[in-house]
């Protein structure tokens, strides 16, 4: 079995993080979101993946992964150009996956427990596909499947008005080599793309049997700000504390701090996990990190209270300020507007960007 | 849809036909390839079908 993440998109609505990198390598717990989904394939011993890469961002996410042999894995690069939806991105896969089954994997997905266990079932049964689904409280706005008592797919509808279930497609599909069949059939949406659920609709109806699967614990989206915090708070949950760096006697650290090589926490820095820090991170007396805080390598926290947010790396944080559910981007830098005059905030912000005061 | 790739002969990496209709000519996009790819590198039978059909392969 080969795998196929899928790496385009403009990444518009999380700008302006955007603006200067693709959204796959945004972190989440101090990792870009697309490792999560080399490690999930790995683990399910898929080795040989192509990365889809888009017009936008496709040189920084080849210098970050390289041939994959860093990760454990080999890695071929598709080229897709414009975001044609995607089954136009599987079917770009198709020379890369031959005769083989192929798990494709959304790039700015992830999930809790990964992918093994859809695998394993997908490979005792004769399935042209398997799709992983999610319960969801807001049906309407999702793509919904309808399935039997065996969990085979019976019926596959975009944004239901009367939704048969509340089980929603999340990112990650496995398939047969009969997809790209079903794509060669396939017309463009009213919105232009070639649309993946069209392609397992129409398997479906030429009598494929379609395996789903209720994905175990959480599954994030990180297209958003929000979600990214989200996603990090939920990564954080389950780490555990270690101690790379150099903790001085007199700071105050409770619950799981997970400290990387060369970060230094000073006397009088107070620490709550769980809470992740980088390499050479210096966290200054005064400042509070509080829980679901990932900050980046290379970063100085001196002064502030942060919680529950995500600092991308090399940023100086120094004023005296409450920081919640913040998203800074890499070398955003907070500082002290006290004793300028006039009194106000200073702020050089980039665009898209959205701040609250 | 039908959607057609070329593989650089030297790096291996992808790229959908739809591109090199697109940019004709380009530096291999795998990172310091350096092959220049042309859109002359697919079949004629399917440089044809992909200008017929240009709109299909454009979003705007
Ligand atoms: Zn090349």
């Amino acid at each position: 079995m080969k795998g196929l993440i899928l790496a385009g998109g403009t990444g518009s609505r999380l700008r302006p993080i955007t603006h200067t990198g693709p959204k796959q390598l945004v972190p989440v717990a101090n990792k870009p979101v697309i490792q999560y989904g080399i490690e999930d394939l790995r683990e399910a011993g898929i080795t040989e993946i192509g990365i889809v890469l888009g017009d936008k961002g496709r040189e920084e996410i080849q210098s970050f992964l390289g041939d994959g042999s860093e990760f454990g894995v080999n890695i071929t690069y598709i080229i897709q150009g414009e975001p044609l939806g995607l089954a136009h991105a599987a079917a770009c896969a198709r020379d890369f996956v031959g005769d083989d089954d192929f798990v494709m994997y959304l790039g700015d997905n992830i999930f809790k427990r990964g992918l093994t266990e859809m695998v394993e079932r997908y490979e005792t049964g004769e399935y042209a596909a398997s799709i992983a689904l999610q319960h969801v409280d807001t049906p309407r706005q999702f793509g919904i499947a309808n399935v039997d008592g065996e969990r085979t797919v019976t019926e596959l509808i975009e944004k239901p008005d009367e939704p048969p279930t509340d089980l929603a497609l999340v990112g990650v599909y496995l398939f047969s080599s009969a997809i790209f069949d079903a794509i060669d059939e396939l017309e463009p949406s009213w919105r232009g793309e070639l649309e993946i659920t069209d392609a397992i609709q129409s398997l479906i109806e030429d009598g494929h049997a379609i395996d789903s699967h209720v994905v175990d614990g959480w599954w994030k989206d990180t297209g958003k700000p929000e979600d990214i915090i989200g996603a990090n708070r939920l990564v954080l949950e389950d780490i555990e504390a270690t101690n790379d760096g150099e903790v001085h006697p007199e700071a105050d650290l409770t619950g799981r701090v997970d400290i990387g090589t060369g970060t230094t926490i000073k006397a009088g820095a107070v620490i709550r996990g769980p809470v992740r820090l980088g390499e050479n991170v210096t966290v200054g007396p005064d400042s509070y990190i509080g829980p679901y805080t990932a900050i980046g390598d290379d970063s100085t926290v001196g002064g502030p209270h942060i919680e529950n947010s995500v600092v991308v790396g090399k940023s100086e944080l120094t004023a005296d300020t409450r920081l919640v559910d913040c998203l800074l981007g890499r070398g955003a830098n907070i500082a002290s507007a006290d004793g300028l005059l006039p009194e106000g905030n200073r702020l050089v912000v980039g665009e898209n960007s959205n701040l609250k005061l | 849809m039908r959607v057609e790739t070329h593989t650089c002969p030297n790096c291996g990496t992808v790229v959908a036909a739809n591109v090199l209709e697109r940019d004709r000519r380009l530096r291999c996009p795998g990172l310091d390839c350096g092959e220049i790819l042309d859109f002359t590198d697919l079949s004629e039978e399917v440089r044809e079908h992909y200008e017929t059909n240009r709109d299909r392969y454009r979003l705007e």
